[in-house]
């Protein structure tokens, strides 16, 4: 198995490659064609629901117009506090120079991902959706927080890409819109490759010294946040945008759907495997 | 909507939304210091707030203390 420095040394030559300038990389349209696709119509949070049946294919495409939006939103506020811990643990946490020259790649990379994304916010939105999110702190056990942190860091990295990919490739959706979320996939799949094993180093070198109870509330937390992490994805203010006349009535149905539910532990598979796998839960988790 | 209609709407979605059923819950009882809600459901509560208050709210100011219990939530977001 690889230790962390050689997949740090591996992504480093991986991202000097693929070294792009986000200010030109993309060419951005005047405008987006209302009469299109904007995102894939099974990734909308709404699909499967009885309030996407009774839409119009025109009230379904203004709707994947604002969930995109608002799937971009998200990401940049996932990205925010990624930045800010990653910046907070350079040089701290990590002493090793090879890990350490990756990390200023990831966060040159997470800081062109927000300017990528906040340039589609601002060209066919002129918003950004807010969070609703007041700080609260919890009590911890040692070293909990760079764990938890690095967790956080997996559920939007991973969680997001399911997406990037699958409308990534999808011709049914504009251009920019496929290469916004290729480029992010790209760099995400490094990020992802390299938040797994720090994230595995980080688990292995703190969780000993934990009580079986701090082990076991950490568990409960990091199913807790996951469900939490899905539950942003069904955003009452895309729903008010897109005119549906009661948004909080369409999130409850589709928090409540089957189909919903199914489409939430498809996407998390790999990402809740691999958590198996690393030891940090032990069993795959039905999904709220 | 009159006060005592939000205070039991809001009393209402807090018992239904805990883990642990609080045996009562006052307007005065600490929601999130005495553990009834987790920092996890802070989401979900704002936008319960939204729905009943019938406008947004933005979060970007605000301090744990304004979710403290039925009574500073009623001040914060239906006070006048």
């Amino acid at each position: 198995m690889r230790t962390t420095e050689e997949v740090a040394r591996k992504l480093t030559r991986a991202s000097q490659k693929f070294f792009y300038d986000v200010t030109t990389k993309l060419v951005w349209p005047e405008t987006l064609d209302a009469s299109e696709w904007t995102m894939s119509p099974e990734l909308v949070s709404l699909y499967g629901t009885d309030v996407w049946e009774e839409m119009s294919e025109a009230q379904r495409k203004k709707l994947a117009f604002h969930e995109l939006a608002g799937f971009f939103s998200l990401i940049l506020h996932g990205e925010r506090p990624l930045l800010e811990g990653m910046s907070h643990r350079i040089y701290t946490l990590e002493k090793n120079l090879w890990v350490l020259e990756y990390m200023h790649h990831f966060l040159d990379e997470e800081n062109k991902h927000m300017m990528m994304f906040s340039g589609f916010l601002r060209r066919y939105l002129g918003k950004v959706y807010p969070e609703k999110k007041i700080p609260f702190a919890r009590k911890l056990a040692a070293g909990e927080e760079d764990v938890a942190f690095f967790a956080k860091v997996l559920v939007v990295e991973e969680l997001s890409d399911y997406y990037n990919v699958i409308m990534g490739q999808d011709d049914r959706l504009p251009k920019i819109v496929r290469d916004v979320n290729w480029t992010h996939h790209v760099d995400e799949a490094r990020h992802v490759h390299f938040g797994r094993k720090y994230l595995q180093e980080v688990w292995e070198r703190t969780s000993p010294n934990w009580t079986p109870e701090e082990v076991e509330s950490f568990r409960t937390w990091l199913v807790a946040y996951t469900n939490a992490s899905w539950r942003d994805f069904y955003n009452p203010a895309v729903y008010r945008d897109a005119g549906l006349a009661d948004s909080y009535a369409a999130r409850e149905a589709a928090l409540t759907s089957k189909v919903c539910q199914a489409h939430r532990q498809k996407s998390s598979e790999k990402f809740l495997q691999n958590l198996v796998d690393t030891g940090l839960l032990l069993e795959v988790p039905e999904l709220a | 909507m009159s006060e005592s209609e939000v205070r039991r709407q809001l009393r209402d979605w807090i018992v239904n939304r805990a883990k642990e059923k609080p045996e009562s819950l006052s307007d005065d009882t600490p929601i999130m210091e005495n553990g009834i809600l987790s920092s996890l459901d802070v989401v979900e509560l704002i936008l319960f707030i939204e729905h009943i208050r019938g406008d947004e709210v933005d979060t970007d100011s605000l301090e744990p203390e304004s979710i403290r219990d039925v009574n500073a939530i009623y001040q914060t977001f239906f006070g006048v």
